[in-house]
């Protein structure tokens, strides 16, 4: 029976307490609400027993006064378990433990980043250890250069190992180690170098005091007590990891996990933690402008709205550009403004049809689309041409978890409880469940997998097909081909013989027929009886809430406008150079004749705008937007900016109350109007508590309760202090006054809690520890599958892959750093982008008479690119790898056909 | 009820008497006392010429400390700001570069640090607070100013001038 | 010098990944790196340690993980003579810390080094299970029992002899 369904009744310090059974005792015991330390145990990670700062004394019954001392987090909760927490004897133990603990941890706590957010700390003061009494010398170490988002000050060491749990054992790191034994301990990497694995900003959150430190904060640093923080919803991929996001002094100074037990859970990747350094470029358009050829003349608000109703709006034929990375709002107010038909969405046909697809399986077909956290429950995965380590690396981590199911369900036959990691670990040896993957070329989960295989993305269809008809023809024949070897019945059979098979996708190599492939083989399945699940990876963080909204593409926008159907254009976020080839960027602008751009960041396309005005990125606006499992997830803006940025939908409102007097009074105006237009989202309301929501009469503070400098901050610029803004789209304030305690969960703008400052005061804020949030886990479901399967199995429609004599199909490779549009711009993750290459098979580059770093010019459509080749004999012949979304490869419409030519 | 401080006298109602009648005796009274006063010790000061003596406790401005290298103490840790009641101090850290280590005692600075005089109680928590023994509060007080944008003391006001000549640490001399 | 194993020991080192089964070769770690250091004067290079996981399929990172953790094998060269003292607790409640010190003193070294002349290399270990002879330290493959300042002493000397005995010879 799993774990959770039996109550057990325990006892701590004589009361009684009805719990879980067979949970560990601290879990329990952090669950109920007490005060415990701890530091080897995580949620995610459980127990390993090493640290010993979780004693607690264990009593076999009501008679017996003496009792034992115990490890809470190894001993499970199990019906008349008697603890104390309290007793004298085991608050001395731990006091005495952590001063053992602390012999060597530096007095340094003002200089420390972690100072005020520290497990240690916390554990420090709760244990009651209060001075020093060791005198001699500290045992001192080197610090090593860890890249550029992790800093590393080994002396702070404590020597939990929870680093490396983490990094080698969750997250499949393999660069950091543990050298050397009992007081000279040291956590780092065999020489200094970056830390390479795509999670490593989890060690700023996993290590419980200052060892590894948010280098990319410590340049702009702040106290967690001094963050203006709000709850946020990552935007650098499609699958809305949620965030918490924090400024001061206009700034945005870091970004946190901010716990979700249906999406992200405790960790996020590197791209989401450190990829917010664009929000504070100097690119940043601040103020509305006028744009001609040669000069730009700064507008103020009220001059942009009234030259923009003139010059724009006295025009005909006005369209509006959505764009994937705008809120659900933005887009709407846009189409409202623009009219139905003037719509069309921000990305071009053959990406609209694959999201539209994908909409469509989710919402018609029969299978359940798994949250990202479900993800870790599947115990047999397919991948089928997706490169989630670098389009979707959350969804990664969670397969890499899902690998472990199968093996540990040996562990679990002998009685190893869940929560004991180092026993379950030794029992598993390293084993992984199935997991096969069927992309273009090597990706990273190459090394968890039963078998991979590389094929052209038309072939990875076609043996999608393939392993549908073996599913077919083993579960219908009892002889069937058991015996057989190949990557199709292995799959099929595996995918069968588990409880939970799960099929992942994604419109990465811009192929509908994989698609429909991954949709086949999940249905296949279901219809087989199995519990499966269906993922799919799409492009934006609003890929999928745009497309529930346009009908229309890029592409129909184009094409009208060459047929010069359009007097004006509004383009809301989007750069459409990073979409479409440039010349037809620039044909297309051309021929819009006027162009107003709401947009963040300086680029191509505001450079071609007659105006502009200053759009919030995620940290200066509200919205909502809707991850790849369907999920809508409302993100808050963060600060007041002090110039003319605000959210897109708001710029909109405002024009359309210039124009026509119509005017939505605040955000949830906005929200009421779209789902009155589009009943299908009117979910949307009840992502989260509207604007008017109070806890009894109070709002909910973006500052924490010891927020300081307030009086100062802004008095160099004016003395007198003014009124604090009033945040009329939300239930959050920008003050540090209103309700402290725990707030609905999709409105918990930081953790904290009294003795709890680190982020492990998460556990105040769940149900239970590892479970949901008090009041569910935030974020809605649009998308649920219907019961009569609509739109039935997709028919195979794809042709082998045929190379063709000298030319390459080119397709897109994604990097986790440098294929995203936004997060590159900032100056630290830029640092790990690789520089760019063209990826073909070693025996393309002998008969091309090439080798790895020649250069070679590449013809395509009219364009020509020169770049360096570097031979990846995974990839089939014939076909070249090409990254996405880099400097020298913005624009470029993937798969395409190119000719190569050596230079 | 009985009184607080057995100091208070009971209001006296009677109708006035001839002597009182005719006041003079009161006025001379009066003036006498005056009179008195004129040649007391004064109980105002030339200031600034003069200056009252001070308590031993006594609470003025600011002063931001250096170590007895000349180097700067402050490490803009935050809890002179966070004790502050009147939220008075505000400070952004910077990370201490190579070179540098003359100028700054640990790797973390307070790149700007102000402290609004308008707003300061002169409480003495931050001095109280700071673990790097760097804000004091000295015997001066803030002077007077015409414009209250010269009340917000910035770093430049605060610390202390360099003991010696500028990129000269005290130890290097003789 | 390269690096490499003579044909002798790599029949040894194929006997001792034998033992294990399929596909954890890396268990004959620990006796493969006892090999290695035998070949290398006693201690182990870093090119050594990569040799070894080469043959071992492991990555270098995790042969330093071992390497570092147990006090037998070393990363750093080491003398002709390697004293061992036990700083466990019974050694420790015997006096091995003034029995460091002054041997440290004595040669001039702290522990952990080894001194100028690569004769003689100081280390403190843990519990090497002859309590009942605390304080105690291993020089070579032999115990040496119930220390005093004078028994180091003599045993110093004992080396040193032994040491020009060979030379001369």
């Amino acid at each position: 029976m799993p774990l959770g369904l039996i109550m057990a009744k325990i006892f701590v310090d004589n009361i009684e307490y009805e719990v879980p059974d067979g949970k560990n005792l601290l879990e329990v015991c952090l669950s109920l609400g007490f005060n415990l330390t701890y530091f080897c145990w995580h949620p995610a990670m459980h127990s390993v027993g090493a640290c010993r700062q979780c004693g607690v004394i264990n009593f076999k019954d009501e008679n017996d006064k003496r009792g034992r001392l115990v490890m809470s987090c190894m001993q499970a909760a199990t019906n008349g378990t008697r603890i104390s927490i309290e007793d004298p004897r085991a608050r001395a133990f731990r006091a005495g433990n952590i001063e053992a603990l602390m012999l060597n941890h530096p007095h340094d706590c003002p200089v420390c980043d972690e100072g005020g957010e520290c497990h240690l700390q916390d554990m420090t003061v709760m244990s009651g250890h209060n001075y020093r009494r060791n005198t001699f010398k500290k045992r001192t170490h080197y610090n090593q250069y860890l890249g550029p988002f992790i800093n590393h000050e080994m002396n702070r060491c404590i020597q939990c190992y929870r680093c490396v749990r983490f990094y080698n054992d969750y997250a499949g790191g393999k660069d950091l180690a543990v050298f050397a034994a009992h007081d000279d301990v040291y956590f780092g990497r065999q020489e200094e170098g970056v830390l390479e694995n795509e999670f490593s900003g989890n060690l700023v959150e996993v290590c419980p005091t200052g060892v590894f430190t948010d280098k990319v904060l410590r340049k702009h640093y702040t106290r967690k007590w001094d963050l203006t923080s709000a709850p946020s919803v990552c935007h650098q991929c499609s699958l809305g990891c949620n965030i918490l996001t924090s400024e001061r002094y206009g700034g945005i100074r870091r970004i946190l996990t901010r716990y979700n037990g249906d999406v992200n859970g405790y960790f996020i990747c590197d791209r989401g933690r450190f990829g917010y350094e664009y929000t504070n470029s100097d690119q940043r358009i601040k103020q509305p402008s006028k744009n001609t050829d040669n000069s730009s003349q700064p507008l103020s608000t009220e001059d942009a709205l009234h030259d923009v109703k003139d010059s724009i709006f006295s025009k005909k034929n006005i369209i509006g550009i959505g764009s994937p990375r705008a809120s659900l709002e933005s887009n709407f107010m846009l189409k409202e403004l623009v009219g139905e038909n003037n719509f069309y969405g921000g990305i071009p046909k053959r990406e609209s049809d694959l999201v539209h697809r994908v909409i469509s399986i989710l919402h018609q077909g029969k299978v359940k689309t798994p949250s990202l956290k479900e993800v870790e429950s599947y115990d047999a995965i397919l991948i089928l041409g997706e490169d989630v380590t670098n389009t979707a690396p959350m969804l990664a981590l969670a397969v890499r978890q899902a690998a472990k199911n199968q093996p540990r369900e040996k562990a679990y036959a002998l009685r190893i409880p869940q929560w004991d990691d180092a026993a379950v670990r030794e029992s598993v040896q390293g084993q992984t469940g199935p997991v096969y993957l069927l992309t273009t070329h090597h990706t990273k989960l190459d090394e968890i997998a039963t078998k991979a295989e590389y094929a052209a993305p038309d072939d990875i269809a076609i043996t999608g097909f393939e392993i549908v008809q073996q599913i077919t023809r083993l579960s219908q024949s009892a002889n069937g081909d058991e015996s057989s070897q190949s990557f199709t019945a292995s799959v099929a059979r595996d995918l069968l013989k588990a409880k939970k098979p799960l099929i992942i996708s994604g419109t990465s190599l811009y192929n509908t027929a994989i698609i429909q492939a991954a949709a086949n083989i999940a249905y296949s399945l279901k219809d087989n009886g199995k519990d499966a699940g269906l993922v799919y990876a799409v492009p934006e963080v609003n890929s999928m809430g745009m497309s529930m909204l346009e009908q229309k593409n890029l592409d129909d926008a184009i094409g009208r406008a060459k047929e010069g159907g359009v007097d004006a254009v509004i383009i809301a976020e989007n750069d459409l150079y990073f979409r479409v080839d440039r010349d037809i960027a620039n044909d297309f602008l051309k021929n819009c004749h006027h162009v107003l751009v709401l947009e963040n960041l300086q680029n191509e396309t505001t450079t071609k705008a007659d105006y502009i005005l200053p759009a919030g990125t995620f940290a200066e606006s509200t919205g909502t937007v809707v991850n790849n499992e369907g999920r809508a997830q409302r993100f808050y803006q963060v600060y007041k900016p002090s110039n003319e940025m605000r959210s897109s939908w708001d710029w909109l409102n405002e024009i359309r109350n210039s124009i026509s007097g119509v005017h939505a009074e605040n955000f949830d105006a906005v929200v009421d109007e779209m789902i009155k237009k589009y009943p299908e989202l009117a979910k949307v309301k009840s992502v989260a508590p509207d604007a008017n929501f109070r806890k009894g009469t109070q709002k909910i503070p973006r500052e924490t309760a010891r927020y300081s400098g307030r009086t100062a901050m802004l008095a160099n610029i004016n003395v007198s202090e003014p009124k604090p803004p009033v945040d009329k789209d939300s239930p959050l304030s920008f003050t540090m006054e209103g309700y402290q305690g725990v707030p609905p969960s999709p409105d918990v703008p930081f953790f904290w809690s009294p003795g709890w400052n680190s982020v492990q005061s998460i556990n105040r804020y769940q149900t239970e520890v590892g479970g949901a949030l008090h009041g569910g886990n935030p974020g809605v479901r649009l998308l649920e599958p219907s019961n009569e399967n609509k739109s039935g199995y997709f028919n195979q429609s794809t042709e082998k892959f045929s190379r063709r004599e000298g030319e390459w199909l080119v397709i897109p490779f994604y990097h986790i750093y440098g294929s995203d549009e936004l997060s590159v711009k900032g100056p630290a993750l830029a640092e790990r982008i690789p520089p760019v290459y063209i990826a073909m098979n070693g025996k393309d580059l002998e008969k091309g008479n090439l080798k790895d770093g020649d250069h070679i010019e590449i013809t395509f459509n009219q364009n020509k690119l020169s770049i360096s080749v570097k031979s990846e004999n995974t990839l089939p012949e014939g076909i070249a790898g090409l990254p996405k979304g880099f400097k020298e490869t913005t624009g470029i419409e993937f798969p395409f056909w190119g000719r190569i030519r050596k230079v | 009820m009985e009184s607080l401080t057995n100091r208070s006298k009971p209001v006296d109602r009677r109708p006035m008497n001839l002597w009182e009648k005719i006041y003079l005796p009161a006025v001379i009274k009066g003036l006498g006392i005056t009179l008195k006063h004129l040649f007391k010790k004064k109980a105002t000061y030339n200031f600034p010429e003069q200056t009252r003596p001070f308590s031993p406790v006594f609470r003025g401005l600011h002063i931001l400390n250096r170590d007895e290298e000349g180097r700067e103490r402050c490490t803009a840790c935050g809890l002179c700001a966070v004790a502050c009641p009147a939220e008075a101090i505000t400070m952004e850290a910077a990370e201490r570069k190579p070179g540098e280590e003359h100028l700054y005692r640990e790797e973390k600075y307070a790149a700007r640090y102000e402290i609004n005089m308008l707003r300061c109680i002169f409480c003495g928590f931050c001095e109280e607070t700071c673990p790097k023994d760097a804000i004091y509060l000295t015997e001066t007080f803030a002077p007077a100013n015409y414009q209250r944008k010269g009340f917000i003391y910035g770093k430049e006001d605060l610390l202390i001038p360099f003991p010696e000549k500028e990129n000269q640490p005290v130890t290097e001399k003789p | 010098m390269s690096v490499v194993f003579s044909e002798k020991k790599l029949n040894r080192v194929k006997e001792l990944v034998s033992h294990y089964p399929d596909g954890k070769q890396k268990s004959a770690l620990i006796p493969v790196l006892h090999l290695a250091q035998e070949e290398n004067d006693g201690w182990l290079s870093v090119e050594w340690m990569d040799y070894v996981a080469g043959l071992l399929q492991m990555t270098p990172i995790e042969v330093y993980e071992v390497a570092t953790f147990y006090s037998m094998l070393n990363t750093k060269p080491i003398g002709r003579y390697v004293f061992e003292v036990c700083q466990t607790g019974p050694c420790m409640i015997k006096g091995s810390d003034d029995i460091i010190a002054y041997i440290g003193e004595k040669l001039g070294i702290k522990p952990g080094e080894t001194t100028k002349d690569g004769m003689f290399t100081l280390k403190k270990v843990e519990c090497l299970g002859a309590c009942g002879y605390a304080p105690m330290m291993q020089l070579g493959k032999n115990y040496r029992e119930h220390l005093t300042k004078e028994k180091v002493d003599a045993i110093i000397e004992e080396c040193r002899k032994e040491a020009r005995q060979i030379k001369e010879n």
